[in-house]
């Protein structure tokens, strides 16, 4: 009787570690992609007392997304931005966005994405995912065009672009200190993403 | 941006209103004893901070996410609380003391809630040193709350209460032009109720300990200090300076002072406050013109240029 049971229970065991190695194997169809710090960039602008435009970029940025070619819904994206390494090429107001009245970076050290939805489009993917910023995470959609593959030196890379509007009011920005500068902010994502 | 027009008549707003309710509440309700004045002068300046926080606009989040909401949503009224319980002469003195440092102990820890510097300090070395800094702040709250408290024991009047406004909007000062409007803003209303239920505790002409008001002032002004220092750009020597600056009130207790004329000892106290509040502004306001004000000055040659 104890050996049968022995039995069974070592027939269980092989049936469900092989379902999980099949489930396994099928998540490796995606293909995994680092964020390439030195071939990407997140830049942003603003409207200045609504005559011009600041410019800025984010310095410091992570994240990896997988791509699924054979089932793009499977397809995931995720970014993570130091708020730190916030940079308008000039000190003075870098050091100003980093206090609480802007990015409050002690309080809100990131600024990220993670895909909640992917859907192919003609020319990329149709993202949908949280954006948390501030403090506040809102769900957006936009269009990640590219996704061609290149191949150099055992190093394979994909790209993609994508330019979103936020308004700094929806995420919990004062309107008292929005003063000068437009609640609207352009943000403007071009990333490489590699893998061996 | 700053509004100055709009910080005058907040000011004016929070002072008028604590004033009102300080004259009011103890002339509705007679006799006075001195519970029930401690009690007028804690919910004035209560009503002043609402009052002020209204008419300054200021958006606070609830549940608080950044160190302001959570020093203006939890640490005062939980200061206005206490400081309510702590008035009543049933209360023995060391169930207050209890409750005030209790409060010390938790107010660095709540304020830096969900920071960097609770959420990833690194090292178990690090782990040490913000928690033995956490520990020193909440120290030098507890310290500065209790010396005050027993000099105000000794010597009751205005000059604690009329110090700690003094030192609040230098604070505020000092906060707004190393880059954080809205907390030096947050300062206004504070010091102005302070201004207004000392007001009306001098227009009473009686001689009382205002111990409720001088620990709203002691926790708000180490709030705000605290906050410049973690997430805004207030240096720990500026903070440091601003917060035991108020301590120089002790001199008055020295012998060659104590016996003095009353007026020359109060501004021997004032000056004595007003030095060090005087060099922390000054060098604040050298740091602004150097770093900040090209950044204005840009916008005020593309203004003049539009106009």
């Amino acid at each position: 009787m104890r050996m049968r049971n022995c039995f069974f229970g070592l027939v269980r065991a092989f049936i469900i570690g092989a379902a999980v190695w099949t489930a396994g194997q099928s998540g490796f169809a995606a293909d995994e992609y680092a964020y390439d710090l030195v071939h990407s960039s997140v830049t942003f602008k603003a409207r200045h007392l609504d005559i011009s435009w600041i410019h800025g970029r984010f310095n410091d940025v992570d994240g990896k997304f997988s791509i699924d070619r054979e089932n793009p819904s499977k397809s995931t994206f995720h970014l993570v931005i130091k708020t730190d390494s916030v940079d308008t090429a000039n000190k003075a107001r870098d050091e100003h966005l980093r206090q609480p009245d802007y990015f409050d970076t002690k309080q809100f050290p990131t600024i990220e994405f993670k895909s909640t939805s992917t859907k192919p489009v003609e020319g990329g993917y149709e993202v949908t995912g949280d954006f948390t910023m501030h403090g506040t995470t809102k769900k957006i959609t936009f269009v990640l065009k590219g996704g061609k593959e290149h191949q150099f030196k055992d190093i394979k890379r994909v790209a993609f672009s994508t330019e979103l509007t936020l308004k700094r009011s929806d995420f919990g920005f004062d309107k008292n200190a929005i003063g000068p500068i437009g609640d609207e902010a352009i943000i403007l994502i071009d990333c490489e993403g590699m893998r061996k | 941006m700053p509004d100055p027009k709009l910080y005058l008549l907040a000011m004016a707003a929070s002072a008028i209103a604590s004033l009102l309710f300080v004259l009011a509440a103890t002339a509705v309700v007679r006799p006075t004893s001195t519970t029930r004045r401690n009690v007028a002068s804690i919910l004035g300046i209560g009503l002043g901070l609402a009052v002020g926080y209204n008419v300054l606009a200021l958006r606070l989040a609830w549940p608080p996410v950044k160190g302001l909401d959570r020093l203006l949503l939890i640490i005062v009224p939980a200061t206005i609380g206490i400081e309510l319980i702590a008035g009543f002469p049933c209360i023995p003195r060391s169930v207050a003391w209890l409750m005030r440092t209790c409060l010390a102990v938790a107010a660095p820890r709540i304020l830096l809630r969900g920071s960097v510097y609770l959420s990833s300090p690194g090292s178990d070395r690090d782990l040490w040193l913000s928690g033995a800094e956490l520990v020193l702040w909440s120290s030098l709250l507890i310290g500065t709350w209790r010396l005050l408290t027993l000099l105000s024991a000794r010597s009751p009047g205005i000059s604690i209460p009329m110090a700690l406004a003094m030192t609040t909007q230098s604070a505020g000062l000092t906060i707004m032009m190393a880059g954080y409007i809205k907390g030096g803003a947050a300062t206004i209303p504070l010091a102005a109720a302070l201004v207004g239920t000392t007001v009306a505790t001098y227009l009473m002409r009686n001689r009382i300990s205002l111990s409720g008001a001088i620990g709203i002032g002691v926790v708000g002004l180490f709030g705000i200090l605290f906050i410049g220092r973690f997430f805004g750009r207030l240096s720990t020597a500026c903070a440091l300076t601003l917060l035991l600056a108020p301590l120089l009130l002790w001199v008055s207790e020295m012998p060659f002072l104590k016996h003095r004329k009353p007026w020359l000892v109060g501004s021997i106290k004032v000056l004595l406050v007003a030095i060090p509040l005087m060099v922390v502004v000054t060098l604040a306001k050298q740091a602004f013109d150097r770093e900040m004000a090209p950044l204005l000055s840009i916008i005020y040659d593309v203004l003049e240029v539009g106009s």
